[in-house]
């Protein structure tokens, strides 16, 4: 089994006192893609280089199945680990053919003979599309050409473990979608347990089956992109995946979280009253409704501060009626509002989160 | 850690051997007498009116070569990196042919051409005019400075060419949209950029000139003056004054590393001279009239570096009298049958030379390869401290640098003296900062990914070195091996301090060659040393697929 585990993992650069990698601890199930998500300096990129073996560990443990890979005093080199790496800048070699450098991995298996070997080359090529380049140099193939030459060259040895450091941060907008459904294709084809590190949410979110969103060298949370998504833990997860209001505010009640007189009910919430909340609210949770007569709960009335057309949606910044309360909206292309025009904002209680560390 | 040990062991040994040892007894043997410690050696050097007479010459010399070589290097520059001057490609060949071209042998083939007696054009401007006097007397400082200017302004031609390669013209256009007139734009945006590389190449052509011991002792000793190279020479004549040679080449050290602290700040602190070379693309300046005199201005200039000088010497091989014009009856090859059959010094001389260069060559080009690779992939600690040393030997101009292995190396408990492993020493110093400057380029372009990309497919470390590391590796470290052969081959300053009648090399048999007045002979040798150099840069090139020129810093 190809389960990898990562038991408090840390790594300082030479000598400085904050971490690069903090205690970090992780499960990637076999078989799964794991994202590793975060901005740069997040340490994201360290952990997968200490996977790959490029790093030793100063503390920690790192397990596939039931095979140490590394643990004080005892580190398997990378060439033992039987991972294959996509690099950032897909470290093609510049003096090997396209062939060369795809069969290059298969050299170290001995028990493959010489045909077979020609055999899985010409099959990976026409599995990434590149049959009929078998002899140029990387140097003459194209950005994209070269992006498939290394994943064939990353697959083609049937890896345990698949190691992707921002595959696709070197394409441009059009390639990189089109490249996001490819390696998503690909991993289920072949059902390899992937680490993908990408500091692009987007990215990550089509690709993974689970993101651990990382922070300072620590594990900030981990969960399916929906999970991420629809209850982000910290502020920090709310923030970086996809775009939050994020309300700063005391609890009235056990679940009621005041702000400067704005008072928003949040479902299946058992605050202490009087402790400091914070809630994140999806601008796409809130409800665009008619500005309301009487008070009601989670229902306000609101100004259009500034809006931007999105083409099909609109983006607005509104003020509530009443309080410095600043949130960003979704509404509908169908109907426009004018920056003054008063509305009415329906907040359901579900789409209120809280999150930690308020 | 046992790996970064051997490392450390390595580099501290070969520290010790190259340069702390020679330089502490250089800095000894200074301030020693019989009577012990004196600080006398000094007190002379500084105060005979003669030796101080030739402290001053060096400076002259100096100062007037850095200034000439930006007034030829700096407009040529201009002229093939921005201008649509005719034969761009000629005139850099002609530049990279200058720049290779040693010295001393266009300081001989200046003294048969402009000599105040027998010098050619003399003769030829006598025989036109009727006039009893010379047209130029190469036997006097100008004259020296000229020799030695048409061979060192390549150094401000590649500084300045380089920089203004990089300097897109878009820099210059967001000047002229802001209302700037194309004079101002040359003043205010384009000179300030270059200016760094100007001041870079005067200083590198002034610590040439500083060093530089075979064109001084050619022309300068028949003029009756002396620079401090000549001088460091002649006191090694009976009776030596090894104590005075020592203090004299304080000075000259102390110089030369003050000169390149400057340029290395300047060029650090300047830096942005190098920004910018992405997108914006460089247009060239119309001449339209002015194309050819351009041309012919370039051309003139190298008529003194290369064709006449060459020529000459051509004409002095194939010569039974140098002086004489050419004819059937003056045409022989008996110069080669006596250089290489009949002489026994100069078959001695090549070999010796040969054997040193591939030696030097191939010793120094594993040393800075194995030295590059572990700075760049950060194998040791203190990795900056192996680059820095590796770079340290170029503050010690050869004749310092041979004054002081002579002391270190004719004592106890290594006597090297009258060996060729003294001259394979000096080389491999003198030369390691070229290599290693080479070696280092070569390593920082092959990114540690490639390298990482064979490990995690399942190539252990020394399988990838072979795999990937080498072959990618391999046309920089042959260009780091083809540099340091050129450079021992043509090796004066330090061979003429440091050779015994049986370790003479080339440069140091031409110059003995010319105490006889053997013009055939020193024509042949040199157009043997000119032949394997341009047989080498000729692989230098193909090997880095580029000109030599570019590759300088």
């Amino acid at each position: 089994m190809s389960a990898v585990r990562l038991k408090g993992l840390t790594l300082r650069y030479g000598g400085v006192d904050v971490a690069a990698v903090d205690n970090l601890s992780l499960e990637i199930g076999d078989g799964e893609l794991l994202a590793l998500l975060g901005p740069s300096g997040c340490g994201k990129t360290t952990t997968l280089r200490l996977v790959a073996g490029f790093l030793d560990p100063e503390a920690g443990e790192i397990w596939v199945g039931d095979r140490c890979l590394s643990a004080p005093g005892n580190v398997v080199p990378p060439e033992r680990r039987r991972m294959a790496m996509i690099f950032q800048s897909y470290a093609l070699w510049p003096h090997l053919t396209v062939a060369q450098n795809v069969g290059y991995g298969l050299r170290f298996k001995r028990d493959l003979a010489r045909a077979d070997r020609e055999k899985r080359i010409a099959e990976m090529l026409r599995v990434v599309q590149l049959a009929g380049y078998e002899a140029r140099y990387p140097g003459e193939l194209s950005g994209g050409q070269q992006q498939r030459v290394a994943v064939a060259r990353a697959l083609v040895v049937e890896p345990e473990i698949l190691l992707l450091d921002e595959p696709l941060s070197n394409l441009d907008a059009n390639l990189r979608e089109e490249m996001r459904f490819e390696i998503r294709r690909l991993h289920e084809a072949f059902g390899i347990t992937t680490l993908y590190v990408t500091h692009d949410q987007a990215e990550a979110m089509v690709i993974s089956d689970r993101i651990a969103v990382l922070q300072a060298g620590r594990v900030a949370q981990v969960g399916t992109p929906d999970a991420l998504f629809e209850r982000p833990r910290t502020r920090f997860v709310a923030e970086f995946i996809g775009k939050t209001n994020v309300v700063d505010g005391v609890a009235a009640a056990p679940d009621v979280v005041e702000h400067g007189g704005v008072r928003l009910t949040v479902a299946g919430a058992r605050f202490t009253p009087g402790a400091g909340v914070a809630l994140s609210v999806r601008p796409h949770q809130i409800d665009l409704v008619e500005p309301p007569g009487a008070p009601a709960p989670n229902v306000f009335a609101a100004t259009v501060r500034r809006s931007s057309f999105l083409g099909d949606s609109l983006d607005y910044e509104v003020t509530i009626t009443g309080s410095d309360l600043v949130l960003r909206v979704v509404g509908p292309a169908t109907r426009r509002l004018a920056p003054g025009q008063v509305v009415g904002l329906r907040i359901d209680p579900s789409a209120c989160v809280p999150l930690d560390g308020a | 850690m046992d790996r970064a040990l051997v490392v450390w062991v390595g580099a501290a040994l070969a520290l010790v051997f190259l340069m702390a040892m020679p330089l502490a007894w250089l800095t000894v043997m200074s301030v020693s007498s019989e009577a012990g410690t004196t600080l006398g050696h000094y007190r002379y050097v500084f105060t005979d009116p003669a030796l101080a007479k030739s402290l001053w010459n060096t400076v002259v010399l100096a100062f007037w070569v850095g200034l000439v070589s930006i007034a030829i290097g700096a407009p040529l520059a201009w002229l093939t990196a921005r201008t649509d001057v005719p034969g761009q490609g000629l005139i850099r060949g002609l530049v990279l042919a200058s720049f290779v071209t040693p010295p001393f042998l266009g300081a001989f083939a200046w003294e048969m051409l402009a000599g105040p007696n027998a010098g050619l054009l003399n003769k030829v401007w006598r025989g036109v005019t009727g006039s009893d006097h010379p047209l130029v007397n190469i036997y006097t400082m100008p004259g020296l400075i000229f020799v030695v200017a048409i061979y060192t302004f390549p150094y401000v031609y590649i500084m300045i060419a380089n920089t203004l390669a990089l300097i897109a013209s878009d820099l210059e256009d967001a000047a002229s949209i802001l209302g700037a007139g194309r004079l101002t734009v040359a003043r205010t945006i384009t000179l300030p950029m270059v200016l760094p590389a100007i001041v870079s190449g005067f200083i590198l052509s002034v610590l040439q000139a500083l060093a530089l011991f075979g064109s001084p002792a050619i022309l300068a000793l028949p003029a009756g003056f002396h620079t401090i190279t000549t001088q460091v020479w002649s006191f090694f004549h009976f009776p030596p004054k090894i104590e005075a040679a020592a203090a004299i080449s304080m000075p000259l050290l102390g110089a030369t590393a003050v000169l390149l602290w400057l340029q290395k700040r300047l060029l650090g602190r300047r830096g942005y001279a190098a920004v910018g070379g992405k997108g914006g693309t460089r247009r060239r300046i119309a001449l339209g009239a002015w194309r050819v005199p351009a041309l012919l201005a370039c051309l003139a200039v190298m008529a003194c570096a290369i064709f006449l000088p060459y020529g000459i010497l051509a004409k002095a091989a194939f010569s039974r009298a140098w002086a004489q014009p050419v004819g059937w009856d003056n045409l022989t090859l008996a110069n080669f049958t006596f250089t290489f059959f009949e002489y026994g010094a100069t078959r001695a001389a090549i070999v010796n030379t040969l054997e040193l260069g591939v030696i030097t060559a191939s010793v120094g080009a594993v040393l800075v390869a194995v030295l590059a690779y572990v700075t760049n992939r950060r194998l040791v600690v203190g990795h900056q401290i192996v680059a820095f040393l590796a770079f340290a030997p170029v503050v010690i101009p050869g004749i310092v640098l041979a004054v002081a292995l002579f002391i270190a190396y004719t004592r106890p408990p290594f006597v090297l003296y009258g060996t060729l492993a003294i001259l394979f020493i000096a080389y491999l110093t003198k030369e390691m900062p070229v290599g290693y400057g080479q070696s280092d380029a070569t390593f920082r372009g092959i990114p540690p990914d490639l390298e990482d990309a064979g490990r995690i497919l399942g190539a252990g470390r020394l399988r990838v070195l072979r795999d990937i590391t080498a072959p990618l590796a391999k046309s920089g470290i042959i260009a780091a091996w083809c540099f340091i052969f050129i450079g021992v081959i043509r090796e004066l300053s330090a061979s003429i301090i440091l050779f015994t009648p049986n370790t003479k090399v080339m440069s140091v048999v031409i110059f003995d060659l010319k105490e006889e007045g053997q013009f055939g002979a020193i024509a042949v040798l040199g157009l043997v040393m000119l032949a394997l150099t341009f047989v080498t840069v000729a692989i230098v090139q193909r090997a880095l697929g580029r000109d030599v020129l570019g590759a300088r810093e």
